[in-house]
């Protein structure tokens, strides 16, 4: 089990540093995206991308390195900065990743911030938010799967199956919209906005409300499905006809034997969840404006703020491949029989 | 054995001998017997399936119609949709009659101010006004350019040096004795504005230096009527040019300091028996009939002196004026698109009068215009033409019925309203759906072939070939999708065509996973086996025998990239991460993201049609893998 367990990490690991690696020099292959502000603060911010290896100082013009960068002259002292080879770039990355720790600078949203620090700021109001909305929805999905389970093509169900169906299919964008355009705009009941951090207590406790519910529209959907199906195949099954012959109750039965093998297949999602929830919500928190990581990509592609938005990829497709690891491994430490990926 | 022995149903004993049988069939050989019913086939069995499956019927007919829509609606409907028209913007849906009260072009608009002078809500059309819900006067204390009536007040403000205040008309009037001159004067005697008592005063005659009492220093605040003709016959005076002059005292505390002190005019006017026209003028420039509109008269800061104009040494404060704000049901379309006046330029007017709508004469002007073609012709009255130089440039100022202005023969209805451009909502919207359903067809058919190929190789070569393309599977499967779009997006530039091939770069990955399943479940059955044995070439293992097996389940499973597809779309649009040139879906939601909280139906209506689209592609789906699912055959 550990083997398999280091395998799966060690080539989530990979995956990973290939992804990024090629994402990095993608990147920085596109034109430079140059800092704003007064030529002292580009000065600095041109010393410090000096520091991290990305850019060269030299004392008079070339035509080797491409396009000049910045130029200023200091105490009679002439700079001129150029990019660096892409591959000398992608190196030092590597070395300031693993000595250092140093994700590279921003241009744009704090100019000559670390990258790091800025994602790191945003994370708790995403995470907080898909927290929430997770604790919420899994109890809600699970409930509602073994209810269609139980009342299988009663009226209940066809009407569970059928809200579900129908809001799995609604795109998010559009749920959010017509939620806030009814409780934020008509009623007036939520703040149309996320509210700002010197907000009364009351007020974002209610700037909750409608994130939560939207995101867990999709989960609750999801995990009702999911159940519901998993349910359904045990409950046909020939142990649990063996349980009922064997004089259990129907509800023993479906306690004792039916739960707990449906659930092997859920509760690794729930899992993977939770780590997905570090993602966010893009789509929600740019029209929420929730300032998390989500809206925060945005804001760094639209203003070409390609170090924030490198981080921010990184984070993404970090927790991505961890999810898919944690959902594998964890259907293993469920149920063991299960080897996800093993030979024949 | 030549006999046997068997009973019938009493109980009697039947001997049966070797001669009572005989062959039925000597000469023949016995062959299966063909089938009389007609064998089903895979295809004809799934179909049969699929139609049971009521939900995914309707979501197949759902999604035929918002095809079949999305051809014909922008090829038919005549509206505008490539340039902006700013007057349209807007509009509600409408598609029964205005004034029907359901789905008509009409808003219900509440508390406006009431014009009385224009008879409609200020700033709004009169025509256009289909009824007037409720109506609700209240009094204001400040002049409105749409109330009326009221007190003037006449505020002695405390200033001790010169304590007598007054108030005249700024033109004089003639005054004589023949002509029976009389001023009406009412006051109010109410509190006022702030509870301060009112002040002593007096009316006077005023002209050159002189001036005559008209009234004696008083508090008596009840109307009175002077008879100014009289007065000049006392005063043996035959004829003067007179102002009328109110005078304010000081009022004191009881410690002697001057407090502010005033009179209300509810009216003063002055008559005259003499009816020339010169003289009624006059006299009404110089009445106070309305104090609202004599205080906003003071207002006036264009130089002029306007009607009514009063002046003197106090302040001039209103109050009690009565304003009307009104609920009502408004007709957005005859207010847009139905009479309005218009300036138009000399060309115009000439096409029209080429085309025999009406005539016109430009020596002549306004009053030569005459009508041909009531049915065709937009202009139904020149008000006024303007030469502007001698060149021949005229500007005509003139009453348009806006529809046909605009080119259209009966006042246009716009079923779901229009955008911020004046665009028709409906066809803009199946315009979108179009290339919408067009970029997602070739993306999923591009997808779905290189998936094909790709996934066939993979499964059905195996080994190291499988081993080397599941990793790069792995890779490019690994980098989440926003990351993908966002280096395509920065890569390719942001219009359709490379966005399509953008969706490419990792959407053909499921179809490949599926088709690898597929061929690794078929390539090892015994029929693949016999057919090798038979000296089968890989080619025709793969297109004759595996992939017709395969292909019901990918091409269900691959239904769903056309709806995920248009999704993706509308999602990176929206979010502003894509900006595309063309009308897509993602485009009208975009565009119209900021009409959220005034307009919401710009969005609901284009978000309604894609989550429709999205369900019927789900629920038809859903139907396509029960109905192809071998498993799933004769369970029901």
């Amino acid at each position: 089990m550990l083997k398999y367990v280091l395998k799966r990490i060690g080539l989530a690991i990979v995956t990973a540093f290939i992804i990024l690696s090629l994402s990095f020099i993608l990147i920085k292959s596109l034109p430079y995206s140059k800092p704003l502000g007064t030529n002292d603060q580009k000065y600095s911010y041109y010393l410090k991308e000096v520091n991290l290896g990305f850019v060269v100082d030299l004392p008079n013009e070339t035509s080797g390195y491409g396009e000049l960068l910045f130029s200023i002259t200091t105490d009679k002292i002439s700079h001129y900065f150029y990019q660096r080879p892409i591959f000398d770039q992608y190196f030092s990355w590597l070395k300031n990743i693993v000595t250092r720790w140093d994700w590279g600078q921003s241009t744009y949203i704090l100019p000559s911030n670390p990258a790091g620090p800025i994602i790191a700021q945003k994370l708790p109001a995403s995470i907080r938010i898909n927290i929430l909305s997770v604790i919420v929805s899994v109890p809600l999905g699970i409930l509602l799967g073994i209810i269609a389970a139980l009342k299988k093509n009663t009226k209940t169900d066809h009407i569970i199956s059928t809200t579900i169906m129908i809001f799995i299919s609604i795109p998010s964008f559009v749920l959010i919209t017509v939620l806030m355009i009814i409780f934020c705009y008509n009623l007036g009941w939520l703040p149309t906005q996320w509210p700002a951090s010197s907000a009364p207590q009351i007020d974002r406790i209610k700037g909750y409300i409608l994130p939560v519910i939207c995101l867990s529209f999709g989960s609750v959907c999801g995990y009702a499905r999911f159940t519901r199906a998993e349910l359904c195949e045990v409950m046909e099954s020939d142990y649990l006809l063996l349980a009922r012959t064997k004089g259990l109750t129907r509800r023993q039965a479906i306690i004792r034997h039916a739960l707990r093998n449906a659930m092997v297949p859920i509760i690794p999602s729930i899992l993977a969840e939770f780590i997905g929830v570090l993602g966010g919500s893009m789509i929600l928190e740019n029209l929420y404006g929730i300032p998390g990581i989500g809206s925060l990509y945005i804001k760094a592609f639209s203003s070409q703020d390609y170090n924030v938005l490198f981080v921010d990829m990184a984070l993404f497709t970090i927790i991505g491949l961890l999810a898919g690891v944690l959902l594998d491994i964890s259907y293993g430490f469920i149920d063991p029989r299960i080897r996800m990926g093993a030979k024949k | 054995m030549a006999e046997f022995k068997t009973f019938d149903e009493k109980g009697n004993e039947i001997n049966v001998k070797k001669e009572d049988f005989s062959l039925i069939v000597r000469n023949k050989k016995i062959h299966d017997v063909e089938f009389e019913s007609k064998p089903t086939t895979f295809a004809k069995d799934a179909f049969k399936r699929f139609c049971k499956n009521k939900s995914s019927v309707v979501g197949a007919i759902i999604i035929g119609i918002l095809i079949v829509l999305s051809i014909f609606v922008p090829i038919i409907s005549p509206h505008d949709i490539k340039t902006p028209s700013p007057d349209i913007i807007r509009l509600p849906g409408k598609l029964f009659n205005a004034g029907s009260g359901f789905w008509d072009g009409t808003q219900k608009i509440k508390h406006v101010v009431y014009d009385v002078d224009s008879e409609a809500p200020a700033e709004y059309k009169k025509n256009a006004v289909i009824k007037i819900l409720n109506s609700e006067t209240t009094t204001v204390n400040a002049a409105n350019k749409y109330a009326n009536g009221g007190v003037l007040l006449i505020v002695n403000n405390q200033d001790r040096n010169t304590a007598i205040k007054y108030f005249h008309n700024f033109y004089t009037i003639d005054i004589n004795q023949n002509d029976n001159y009389k001023l009406n004067v009412s006051l109010s005697d109410q509190d006022g504005l702030n509870g301060n008592k009112l002040g002593e005063y007096r009316v006077l005659l005023t002209f050159d230096d002189k001036s005559i009492e008209l009234k004696g220093w008083s508090r008596d605040y009840s109307d009175f009527e002077i008879d100014l003709s009289k007065v000049l016959k006392d005063n043996d005076l035959v004829r003067v040019s007179a102002r009328i002059r109110f005078e304010l005292g000081p009022e004191y505390n009881e410690d002697g300091s001057i407090r502010l002190s005033y009179i209300g005019i509810n009216h003063a006017t002055i008559t005259s028996s003499n009816t020339s026209e010169s003289v009624i003028n006059n006299l009404k420039e110089v009445s106070i009939t309305d104090a609202n509109e004599t205080i906003l008269c003071f207002k006036d800061d264009n130089g002029m002196f306007p009607r009514g104009y009063w002046q003197g040494t106090v302040s001039k404060e209103l109050y009690g004026a009565t304003i009307t704000y009104v609920d009502f049901i408004y007709d957005w379309y005859e207010a847009k698109l139905g009479m309005t006046t218009k300036v138009i330029g000399k060309t115009t007017l000439d096409d029209y009068i080429k085309l025999k709508y009406c005539e016109y004469d430009y020596s002549i002007g306004a009053s030569s215009f005459k009508v041909l073609n009531a049915k065709k012709c937009p202009i139904t009255e020149v008000l006024d033409q303007k030469n502007n130089s001698k060149d021949d440039i005229y500007t005509i100022t003139v009453t348009v019925e806006n529809y046909k202005y605009k080119g259209y023969t009966h006042m246009p209805r716009f079923l779901f309203g229009t955008d911020a451009n004046g665009y028709d909502m409906v066809k803009l919207c199946f315009n979108g759906l179009r290339t919408s359903l067009v970029l997602s067809l070739c993306a999923s058919a591009v997808c779905f072939i290189f998936g094909l190929c790709w996934g066939s190789i993979s499964g059905y070569f195996g080994g190291n070939v499988d081993l080397f393309m599941e990793r790069f599977c792995d890779i490019l499967g690994g980098i989440p999708w926003i990351v993908m779009m966002t280096l395509a997006i920065f890569y390719l530039g942001q219009n359709i065509v490379t966005f399509g091939l953008a969706l490419c770069l990792t959407g053909w990955m499921g179809t490949a996973a599926r088709t690898r399943t597929q061929f690794y479940r078929f390539k090892g059955r015994e029929y693949i086996l016999a057919s090798r044995t038979l000296g089968s070439s890989d080619a025709r293992l793969i297109f004759k025998h595996i992939l017709p097996n395969a292909m019901g389940t990918i091409i269900t499973s691959s239904v769903l990239m056309i709806p995920s597809t248009i999704f993706s779309e509308a999602t990176l649009t929206y979010l502003n991460l894509l900006s595309l040139d063309t009308t897509t879906f993602g485009t009208i939601l975009a565009n119209n993201k900021s009409e959220l909280s005034s307009h919401p139906i710009l969005i609901l209506f284009p978000a309604a049609i894609i989550s429709l689209i999205m369900i019927s592609f789900n629920l038809f789906g859903n139907g396509l893998r029960d109905a192809f699912n071998p498993s799933l055959k004769g369970s029901e």
